[in-house]
């Protein structure tokens, strides 16, 4: 059947199994491949993608789920040339090792730091809890969003 | 029936008739979809056909009366935290709502999802739901039944062919508490879980309710403790002895998260967190 998605501002379409994980559709399917299948139980977050502006595990949602809606993912948040703060801090700070879990927190965490710019070290790391990173011991990521709030301060 | 045409195996219903008319054919409901959609991390096959309520606005209602709250089953937990912040009889299921799981299950799971998932042990809403002498509704094309908590849970695992539409709360001037242990600070299921609710008057503990969630495989209320502490004064050192002696009332299951005496050990624990937090919140009832 196909399935039509509104993903990064494109008219998307793919002939797929209503109830097929999003992430499948996005990674195989459209080639998006920015998104990480990793758990696929809604545990470590690197498929996280934004469904009208909120942080989902794409592994979970069946497609049908997402019709009609907007789907960004990583590519659609910036890359290279026209980073977003989060980015950016991650990038300046040095912070990412392996990169798996990256994408899934460049998206959690970029939702979140627009909802809440100046959240304290302990909000921060709850909003992280769908997020898992093996290599970096969370720290140094949470020193780099918190320095966004502190640069705003700076330049305000 | 009006829905939105998805494909025969796949029907987006926006009644609840209609949701009930969709049900046959191997089409099962799906909800937020997060215990369905790990069908093949526990070795099941992917599900194929199903009954997506989202569409239907009646499953979304939240309503906050002077007596009484009702919730439509297909509120997420997300919304459930949000919406019930202001009410403070009802902290424990905030506090319930808004620590199960990771925030992006949290804005899909649904209320209705987690209180049918009979395989599921370790769900945070229904041992609160317990506590704070909730009932459901539950709709078939025979018409509606209406539940306790204990009848539901009792039952859940045989319900076939309906609806969980709404749970109703009463309210009153009691205070409620949510204590959960999982192994990491946040993220993962909880071991065991401990919630009450309970009354004071002249300093007496009254209208106590207590249940157990994650430690057997259904939550339920732990009655002897109920007993032992109805009627007497607020003491923490007390409540928690008690805890401790009735500890021997549950059976603790195994599993891959901790070992059935593990999860029976931290009740009193537990115990103690959810009267801490009830006794600050008398401290603070006008
Ligand atoms: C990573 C992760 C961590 C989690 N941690 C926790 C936790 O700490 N605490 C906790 O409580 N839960 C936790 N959960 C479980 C989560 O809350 C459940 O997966 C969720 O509540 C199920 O809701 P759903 O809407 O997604 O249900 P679905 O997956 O859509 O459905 C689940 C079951 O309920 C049935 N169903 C759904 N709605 C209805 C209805 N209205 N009437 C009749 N049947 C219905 C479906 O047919 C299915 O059998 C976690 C889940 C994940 C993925
Ligand atoms: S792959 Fe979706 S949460 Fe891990
Ligand atoms: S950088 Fe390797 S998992 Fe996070």
């Amino acid at each position: 059947m196909t399935m039509r998605l509104f993903i990064n501002g494109e008219e998307r379409s793919a002939a797929v199994h209503p109830l097929t994980p999003l992430v499948d559709v996005i990674r195989d399917e459209l080639l998006l491949t920015g998104t990480k299948s990793v758990c696929r139980e809604g545990f470590c977050g690197a498929c996280t993608v934004h469904i009208d502006g909120v942080p989902t595990m794409s592994c979970l949602l069946p497609v049908i789920a997402a019709e009609g809606k907007a789907v960004t993912t990583i590519e659609g948040v910036g890359g290279p040339g026209n980073m977003n703060a989060v980015q950016h801090a991650l990038e300046e700070h040095d912070v990412v090792q392996c990169g798996m879990c990256f994408p899934g927190m460049v998206m959690s965490m970029t939702a979140y730091m627009e909802r809440r710019p100046a959240a304290p070290r302990a909000d921060i790391k709850a909003a992280m809890s769908g997020n898992i990173c093996r290599c970096t011991g969370y720290e140094r990521i949470i020193d780099a969003l918190l320095s966004i709030a502190a640069k705003e301060d700076t330049t305000a | 029936m009006t829905e939105a045409n998805s494909g025969s195996d796949v029907l987006r219903p926006i009644t609840i008739a209609g949701a009930l008319d969709a049900l046959g054919g191997g089409r099962q409901i799906m909800a937020g979809a997060t215990w369905l959609m790990r069908a093949p991390v526990r070795g099941e096959a992917p599900p194929k056909a199903a009954v997506l309520i989202g569409s239907i606005p009646e499953l979304q209602q939240i309503s906050i009366g002077q007596d009484q709250v009702t919730l439509g089953a297909g509120v997420t937990h997300t919304k459930l935290a949000e919406a019930l912040a202001g009410v403070p009889a009802l902290k424990g299921l905030v506090t319930a709502a808004s620590r199960a799981a990771n925030p992006p299950i949290r804005a899909v799971a649904t209320l209705g999802g987690n209180l049918c998932t009979a395989a599921f042990a370790a769900g945070d809403l229904s041992p609160q739901l317990l506590a704070l002498d909730a009932r459901v509704t539950y709709a078939t094309k025979d018409g509606t039944q209406d539940m306790d908590m204990s009848q539901f849970l009792a039952a859940r695992g045989n319900l076939s062919g309906g609806l969980l539409t709404r749970v109703r709360i009463p309210l009153g001037n009691f205070r409620s508490a949510h204590a959960r242990l999982p192994l990491r600070k946040a993220g993962d299921y909880p071991v065991a879980i401990v919630s009450a609710r309970m009354d004071q008057n002249e300093s007496l503990m009254r209208r106590v309710r207590i249940a157990v969630g994650s430690v057997e495989a259904t939550p339920r209320r732990w009655s002897g403790l109920e007993a032992a502490l109805e009627g007497q004064p607020y003491d923490l050192k007390a409540i928690a002895d008690s805890a401790g002696s009735l500890t021997n009332e549950f059976t603790g299951r195994d599993g891959v998260e901790a070992d059935g005496w593990y999860r029976t050990k931290v009740l009193p624990a537990l115990v103690r967190q959810v009267f801490e937090d009830l006794s600050m919140q008398f401290a603070e009832r006008p």
